[in-house]
């Protein structure tokens, strides 16, 4: 080759690699942008979603870019895949061409996620509707609200308020989490859910009365019962008689597995007074490892393995539901928990094969009925803890939480139980809940002081076991139900009910004669002194062991 | 006051005559030909490596707890993290190619006789660090090939008779894989083995230069023509242009064929197909083929008759001058190496 051919060669190829470079700088900086949401990232529409695509854009475009960063869009699954009705659904309605839906239930998703929508359909999340005819239920709707519309009391400016809707506080409140009922409207104004419907087994209505009842827009859309749409509660029952929401967890329209995967996912229910998961989580070393080393979760991985994709800390998912190097990921949740504190009086998560606890006594019986122990949930949490700490110190760990729950149930929730018992045996309160003061005090007592307490010591958070826990619950029991039970038999003696008056004060003298509660009838002077000695031999001279007396 | 040339002339007393002579040796003709230039292929790989590996090295972290990790991180987050990771495996890939390729020629030339069996010696030498390098480095992403590739090698390693148990150790830090093991990778791989490539490739430039090229006559050659070329800046520009051709090449591959990134490395999880890197498909098909010790021993001997073939080679010629055993031991043993290769490269197991 001539000198001046080499030469024209290697300026052609000095180009050649400096646009190859250029191309390189654009695919960084086109990375980039996808990365940081000021680029979309290349979604293929699928054919049968681009007229919905085209047409949502503009409409609401927030729903359509939310879709173009899902998985779903990566892997072409469109609107139509997922809003598809069939003929017959009792919501499905004509839409340019399209037959669809408005809801999307876990039965839809299912057809997909076959093992999830299982897995999630034995789950205590799918039955959180169960809460309907509860007593939860009887504060919002009839004590907090009402369940029948009733007359303002004036006029509201700016508004006409010819009726107040009781219901609001359960609707906007409960049912957001713990899931609506799903009904359409009937002409009549009625609801026309699941019960009307009377759905088969593979959700199409049977009563086609019920159906010819729906009220529909001029373009024929079934409209729905304002009190029970939108609602993404976990326990929602739909109209095909499915029951939850995926998008409780997996929020729509981008499904994000990275944020099901983070705390804040769950916190929009399990927060408050009465279960403050999420603040406990936060007081706990797990809550703290994870905000530092948030970046270090590999969230966005396919599977996210514990022990395999990340280590760095747990989150609410990797506990309760997500794989590990041991066992599967699970959308049951109950699957790891052997303790539900749910109940004033916690009780062990042996379940029968319909995954309900079982409560029966007698041990052989109840032998019969378990399929799956508490032990085994507990051994399945183990599994996690175990790629972070030794078997001894997650033994320790369960020993102290089992004690602490031990304590709670047998120290206060059992003989508070049995007092609140004593109280309605003897007719000295009313069946009605929260019309009493004494029931109030109760319900302080176990449904937010006494599950913060188990709650707090289920996951690390000394704070919420003792002070936002135990002792409240102390200080509730002696300092307000028991005063309060002394009081209401007091009442009744003086007003000739004598025996029932006796028969409480009865009750309260057997339980606070137990060894537990004896300090708080004949007095503890000597124990301050004696904790302090021991304190003083334990640790030396000098030391105060905790607050002092003025 | 001197100008900057007379000042940096009066520090470094080289005159321009004395480096145009030292950098302007007569290059012989046959160097024309394209297929002559591959010994320097290995070398322009080799500085891209060193150059990306250095940059790569200021991310990654040699725990098996953040290895992983740290490779994700820069193939997705880093600034041209994956480009730097892509054209590092890219420029091995190739590079081991062109190391294979540039022996075969130098084989089937008969470039390595006398005086030049020194030199064959070196590249042997180059050829095996080469290849531990590849080894070393693909078990640094610390994926499930990197796990189980370190493992499976030093299980190899241990039947290998009397020092066996001592090669594993010295190979995995001890007697499984542990927390040692990937830092001791990486020393290896970043430190050790180029610091070695560094020092064979200067002797074997030395003794290249000290020798002179061999030099090859073809039929075709045009009457009349010098037997030899100017280095510069005739074959400077043949070396450039095959400089500029693999950066083109390089960047297109890194851009096309991306480097990948496996399922992390699971102690308790045996992968069910487990394959090396192709470069040891030979290597891996051959184990598979003989039991355990007499594969490792026969392995070792074709290594030791490699090593030594200008030896063998001579004595055959000294009884036989016009003997042509030579090419066709070559032509056995490319036949051979590309169909384990091969077999290896369909079959599932």
């Amino acid at each position: 080759m001539e000198l001046r051919t080499k030469r024209s060669v290697i300026g052609i190829l000095g180009i050649l690699f400096l646009i190859s470079l250029i191309f390189v700088q654009w695919m960084e900086v086109v990375r980039k942008q996808e990365e940081s949401g000021r680029r979309e990232a290349p979604v293929a529409v699928p054919a049968t979603s681009q007229a919905c695509v085209d047409c949502h854009r503009n409409a609401q475009p927030g729903i359509v870019a939310h879709w173009e960063g899902s998985t779903h869009a990566r892997k072409g699954i469109g609107c139509a895949d997922c809003h598809k009705a069939e003929e017959g659904d009792a919501d499905g309605f004509a839409h340019y061409g399209a037959h669809i839906a408005t809801i999307v239930t876990p039965r839809d998703c299912g057809k997909c996620h076959q093992k999830e929508a299982e897995q999630f359909a034995s789950s205590h999340h799918s039955k959180a509707g169960n809460i309907l005819a509860s007593l939860d239920n009887f504060l919002a709707e009839t004590v907090e609200g009402s369940r029948v519309p009733f007359d303002p009391h004036g006029a509201t400016p700016g508004m006409s308020v010819v009726k107040v809707h009781g219901m609001a506080s359960a609707e906007s409140g409960c049912q957001q989490c713990h899931g609506s009922k799903v009904a359409l409207l009937g002409a009549d104004g009625n609801r026309i859910g699941m019960d009307e419907l009377k759905p088969d087994e593979h959700g199409r209505p049977t009563d086609l009365n019920a159906v010819a009842r729906i009220s529909r827009s001029e373009d024929g859309k079934p409209l729905f019962h304002a009190g029970t749409w939108p609602n993404t509660g976990i326990g929602r029952i739909n109209l095909d008689g499915s029951r939850g929401s995926c998008s409780a967890c997996h929020s729509r329209h981008d499904f994000s597995p990275r944020r099901a995967r983070q705390p804040e996912n769950c916190a929009k229910c399990h927060l408050g007074p009465d279960h403050p998961q999420k603040e406990i989580y936060d007081e706990s070393k797990h809550g703290v490892a994870y905000r530092d080393l948030k970046e270090r979760m590999n969230l966005d991985a396919e599977a996210w393995v514990l022990g395999r994709d990340y280590t760095a800390a747990p989150t609410c998912a990797t506990c309760h539901m997500s794989a590990n190097t041991r066992d599967p990921v699970t959308h049951d949740p109950g699957e790891r928990i052997s303790w539900t504190n749910r109940p004033p009086i916690s009780v062990k998560m042996d379940t029968d094969a319909e995954h309900r606890i079982v409560t029966e006594a007698d041990p052989e019986k109840r032998r019969a009925q378990i399929a799956d122990t508490s032990e085994q949930k507990r051994t399945r949490m183990k599994n996690v803890c175990g790629h972070c700490h030794a078997p001894e110190y997650v033994n320790g760990f369960y020993k102290q939480y089992d004690a602490l729950v031990v304590l709670y149930n047998e120290k206060f929730a059992r003989p508070g139980q049995r007092l609140m018992a004593v109280l309605l045996e003897q007719g000295l309160r009313t069946k009605t809940e929260f019309d009493e003061e004494v029931e109030w005090t109760w319900f302080y007592l176990w449904h937010h002081e006494g599950r913060r307490a188990r709650h707090g010591a289920s996951m690390m958070a000394p704070d919420y076991t003792h002070w936002h826990g135990m002792f409240e619950v102390a200080e509730r029991f002696y300092m307000e139900l028991i005063p309060q039970a002394r009081e209401i038999a007091a009442h009744a003696i003086a007003h000739g009910r004598e025996a029932q008056g006796k028969a409480v004060y009865a009750a309260i003298d057997e339980i606070l004669a137990r060894p537990e509660h004896k300090w708080f009838k004949e007095g503890a002077e000597g124990q301050t002194e004696a904790i302090r000695k021991a304190m003083q031999e334990r640790y030396g001279q000098g030391s105060s062991g905790g607050a002092k007396e003025p | 006051m001197p100008g900057p040339v007379a000042w940096l002339r009066e520090r470094l007393p080289v005159s321009g005559a004395r480096l145009q002579e030292l950098t302007n040796e007569p290059v012989p003709n046959h160097l024309r030909r394209w297929w002559f230039c591959l010994g320097g292929t290995p070398a322009y790989l080799f500085v891209v490596m060193i150059v990306t590996g250095i940059l790569l090295a200021l991310y990654y972290e040699s725990s098996p707890a953040r290895a992983y990790e740290s490779v994700r991180h820069i193939t997705e987050e880093v600034a041209f993290g994956w480009y730097l990771r892509s054209l590092h495996k890219w420029a091995a890939t190739l590079m081991i190619a062109s190391v294979i390729l540039h022996q075969m020629r130098v084989f089937f030339t008969g470039a390595y006789r006398k005086p030049r069996e020194l030199n064959w010696f070196v590249g042997m030498s180059l050829l095996l660090c080469t290849l531990m390098t590849g080894f070393t480095g693909y078990s640094l992403v610390y994926e499930q090939l990197s796990f189980w590739g370190a493992t499976v090698g030093a299980n190899i390693a241990e039947t290998v008779p009397v020092v066996g148990l001592h090669l594993k150790r010295l190979l995995l830090a001890g007697d499984a894989y542990n927390t040692q093991t990937l830092p001791r990778f990486f020393v290896i791989h970043a430190a050790v083995l180029p610091a070695t490539i560094i020092g064979l490739l200067a002797l074997h430039v030395a003794i290249l230069r000290l020798q002179g090229i061999s030099e090859l006559e073809f039929e075709d050659e045009p009457e009349g023509r010098p037997k030899t070329y100017d280095f510069f800046p005739d074959h400077f520009y043949t070396e450039l242009i095959i400089g500029l051709v693999l950066m083109v090449l390089l960047s297109a591959l890194a851009t096309v064929l991306p480097a990948e990134l496996g399922p992390k490395a699971d102690p308790l999880v045996t992968p069910e197909v487990i394959k090396p890197e192709w470069f040891f498909y030979v290597t891996f098909r051959w184990l598979k083929l003989f039991p355990g010790v007499a594969a490792v021993l026969s392995m070792g001997f074709i290594l030791f008759v490699m090593f030594v073939w200008p030896l063998i080679d001579a004595a055959v010629r000294r009884r036989r001058p016009d003997s042509e055993f030579s090419v066709w031991v070559g032509i056995a043993a490319v036949i051979l190496i590309v169909g384990l290769t091969v077999w290896e490269g369909v079959v599932a197991h």
